[in-house]
């Protein structure tokens, strides 16, 4: 468990190192067509090679982990949020409002995360925004029950019963004194969320729903999938970067909800 | 995904070839009889009616089973097929046709004059994506005979033009199926009958289309094949892969990723034919909003084409199966080609010089205005123009914001709704420049016309070229108005015309006959045979 959790972090650590030198790494636009088309791999000064287009893989490669960390940070955050903005409301409120609100999540949960998310980005167009949203609104439900699930046992304890008696408000009770609980296992979620975020980003981009103006490493396979038989890195090179990235956040997630999990 | 439909189609390729290659008994002569070929397709159409539908997707399939009056030819110019031989009135009012005798329909009827008359009146100039043009003007059909069909027009229409377009645009209806009845709904328009070499079969959706021969075809001896099977398969490196193992035959209009054109000449048993496809020429082309302000002038317009190098394109992002092109009229098309216009070199200094003189210079930040840039969705190559075009742009001081949508949001986005600054298009020209070019430049199309002029450009002298051309009889006269128009629309640069291109076929060497006439993907087949 230990060694797994260092591997993950050392995995995430050079990713956010990539992404955030990634200028200093490979200057300049990696969607500009600088060199000679079909480069083989380690060629003196491109490295990975280049595309079809001329363009610099490497280039490609290290400016898509910034785009990658930022759709998954945003996205989990916005999924996090909304799921726990509704998950307290309904465990909160309970009643109607609880069984509309369940409801409404059975509901999402009918229809695969992939397939709302296609659905969301084919109307609203193809952007990094839209697809931030697209994510989030597949997505919420998950932790909406478990906010709701940590609510309904949390206003049992004693402390809430106090907070109660000492006089606060039903609002600041629900924020100040059974929120910071609920959100222990929220937490945990988090680094799933932005590893799922990663995935259908990346495969919103490999079907060309992704936004055409950044270099994403999922539009990067699409790109590199006819050329699989002739030089095949152009499409394992960022495939890999797909893999290490979620790999290691899930890793470390993995260690950080276990950590959580009241023993 | 793409695993459960390689098996479903492969399913359903051996339950259509029954035995394989090397169970099947060798034939001795040439021009072998029989034999099954299974070509790639790429999309289903939704109408299998090529009198409504004249596309190149509606064709590839229907073309077999419902024929024009005549195919386009590399010797003769135009084969007869249906029609045995036309002539044109000198006033241009009346084109009598002599259609072919003894032949039937697919379910026995005769085929006679009244077929012609009623897919005229019925099908082409009210339905026909291309008809409503072309045959606007037509008033009536006589049919003094069985065999013979006087189309009669309002006002003079050039001889030219309908000779032109007799193979796109003239697939013959039986009159019998499609009397009754709303003719859009017809059954027939999903399961064709027609006289062609191949009768239509059935389609399994997501699988194939199977068509059989026509035992009574009224060429004598054709067709050569049993069968052709369209195994659909959407995905460009499956069809790679299947032609290399054999599973295909063949795939027409440059369905493998062009990088794997070499690999596969290389191939044993594989071959690549460039030819075919004359008839069916490509434009790659950036239309131009001319409602943006900016755009509206024409130096920022010239700057823009001396900013785009279109040998790069021919190159990198065609691999050479393309060329310059110099107008919308391919250089392929000798009757009305003119390279006698202004040329656009690729100069990225003459760009920048162009747009500061216009009034817009670069900015602090480099830049001098931004503009947002639609690729078509269809083709590889029209995206990867995208990228290509926004590159080269932003090196001469214009920022670009690609927006990319799904075919029918590119169409509404761009035809209707006119929201964008550039597009990259794929126009295509069609034998003659009446047909689907001049509708590129004419002013004043209601919005929502697809592949037409949507761009906000109103020309009164680009607008009275067209007019002339057609209507003007003497063909000589005719090519000179198209000249003129050319070089018009060279110097007012309406829309850029990139590159110019057309298709390859990939086939497995046994299957003879391929690319024989200009517009082979999309003609009958019936000389097509296989080599034992």
């Amino acid at each position: 468990m230990r060694v797994a959790s260092l591997i993950g972090g050392g995995l995430v650590c050079l990713v956010v190192l990539v992404a955030v030198f990634a200028s200093q790494i490979a200057p300049g636009d990696p969607a500009a067509m600088v060199a000679r088309p079909m480069l083989p791999l380690f060629s003196p000064g491109h490295l990975f090679g280049t595309d079809q287009f001329g363009r610099d893989v490497l280039a490609g490669v290290v400016h898509g982990a910034r785009i990658s960390l930022l759709v998954g940070v945003a996205a989990a955050l916005a999924t996090l949020g909304l799921g726990t903005a509704v998950g307290l409301a309904a465990g909160f409120l309970g009643g109607f409002a609880d069984a509309v609100a369940m409801r409404v999540t059975e509901a999402f949960q009918t229809v695969p995360t992939f397939l709302l998310a296609l659905a969301l980005c084919g109307v609203m167009g193809a952007s990094l925004t839209t697809i931030v949203v697209a994510i989030a609104i597949a997505s919420w439900p998950l932790s909406a029950r478990l906010v709701r699930g940590e609510v309904l046992r949390l206003r049992t304890l004693e402390y809430v019963d106090a907070a109660r008696m000492a006089g606060l408000r039903p609002l600041s009770i629900a924020l100040t004194v059974v929120m910071p609980g609920a959100l222990v296992p929220v937490a945990a979620l988090f680094g799933v969320t932005v590893g799922e975020a990663i995935l259908v980003e990346s495969a919103l981009s490999f079907l060309g729903l992704g936004d055409p103006n950044v270099f994403s490493w999922g539009a990067m396979v699409a790109n590199g999938r006819t050329l699989m038989r002739t030089a095949p890195a152009v499409a394992l090179l960022p495939g890999m970067a797909i893999a290490v990235t979620v790999l290691g956040i899930s890793l470390l997630g993995d260690r950080f909800a276990t950590r959580q999990r009241p023993s | 995904m793409t695993f459960a439909l390689s098996r479903r189609t492969l399913l359903a390729s051996t339950a259509a070839v029954a035995l394989p290659s090397w169970l099947r008994v060798p034939a001795a002569f040439a021009q072998t009889k029989g034999g099954t070929l299974v070509v790639a397709a790429d999309t289903e159409p939704r109408s299998l009616n090529p009198a409504i539908v004249a596309s190149n997707g509606v064709f590839y399939v229907a073309s077999k089973v419902v024929e024009p009056l005549a195919e386009m030819d590399y010797q003769t110019g135009l084969r007869p097929l249906l029609a045995r031989s036309w002539d044109a009135s000198d006033d241009g009012l009346s084109f009598t046709i002599h259609l072919r005798e003894g032949v039937t329909w697919h379910d026995g009827e005769p085929f006679t004059a009244a077929d012609v008359a009623f897919s005229a009146m019925e099908v082409w100039k009210p339905l026909q994506n291309l008809g409503r043009v072309v045959f606007k003007d037509l008033e009536t059909v006589d049919t003094p005979d069985d065999h013979t069909a006087i189309l009669r027009f309002a006002v003079p229409t050039p001889g030219q033009l309908i000779e032109n377009a007799l193979p796109a645009l003239t697939s013959v209806l039986p009159k019998h199926v499609y009397a009754d009845g709303d003719i859009a709904e017809n059954p027939a328009n999903l399961e064709p009958i027609g006289t062609g070499p191949f009768k239509f079969a059935e389609h399994k959706p997501g699988e194939f289309y199977r068509l059989v021969r026509n035992e009574d075809y009224w060429e004598e001896g054709k067709p050569y094949l049993d069968e052709i099977v369209y195994r659909v398969l959407p995905d460009a490196s499956a069809k790679s892969a299947a032609i290399e193992t054999g599973e295909i035959d063949l795939t027409a209009f440059s369905a493998v990723p062009l990088t794997d054109l070499a690999r596969l000449e290389a191939t044993d048993g594989v071959t690549v034919i460039p030819g075919g496809y004359e008839g069916i020429t490509y434009d790659l082309t950036v239309e131009i909003n001319h409602r943006n302000p900016i755009l509206a002038n024409v130096d920022v317009r010239k700057a823009i084409a001396h900013a785009i190098d279109r040998n790069f394109i021919v190159d990198v992002i065609f691999l050479g199966y393309a060329r310059a092109a110099t107008g919308l009229v391919p250089a392929s098309a000798e009757a009305f080609y003119t390279d006698d216009v202004t040329l656009y070199d690729f100069d990225p200094a003459a760009a920048e010089a162009l747009l500061d003189e216009a009034g817009y210079p670069r900015g602090s930040d480099g830049t001098r205005f931004s503009v947002s840039l639609r690729p078509a969705p269809w083709f590889n190559e029209s995206r990867a123009a995208g990228d290509y075009v926004k590159q080269a742009l932003q090196r001469v001081g214009i920022a670009v914001e690609l927006v990319s949508a799904d075919p029918g949001g590119h169409i509404k986005a761009v035809y209707t709704d006119h929201d964008f600054d550039l597009a990259i298009g794929t126009p295509v020209w069609r034998n003659d420049p009446a047909i689907s070019t001049t509708v590129l430049y004419q002013g004043g199309l209601p919005p929502g016309v697809p592949f037409a002029n949507q761009y906000g450009y109103d020309s009164a002298e680009m607008n009275e070229l067209i007019a002339a051309g057609a209507s003007e009889v003497d063909p000589a006269a005719r090519v000179a108005i198209y000249a003129d128009m050319q070089r018009l629309a060279a110097d007012e640069l309406p829309l850029l015309p990139l590159v110019e291109f057309t298709f390859t076929t990939v086939a497995r060497e046994r299957v003879q006959n391929v690319a024989n006439n200009p517009r082979w993907a999309t003609s009958g087949w019936a000389d097509v045979w296989l080599d034992a």
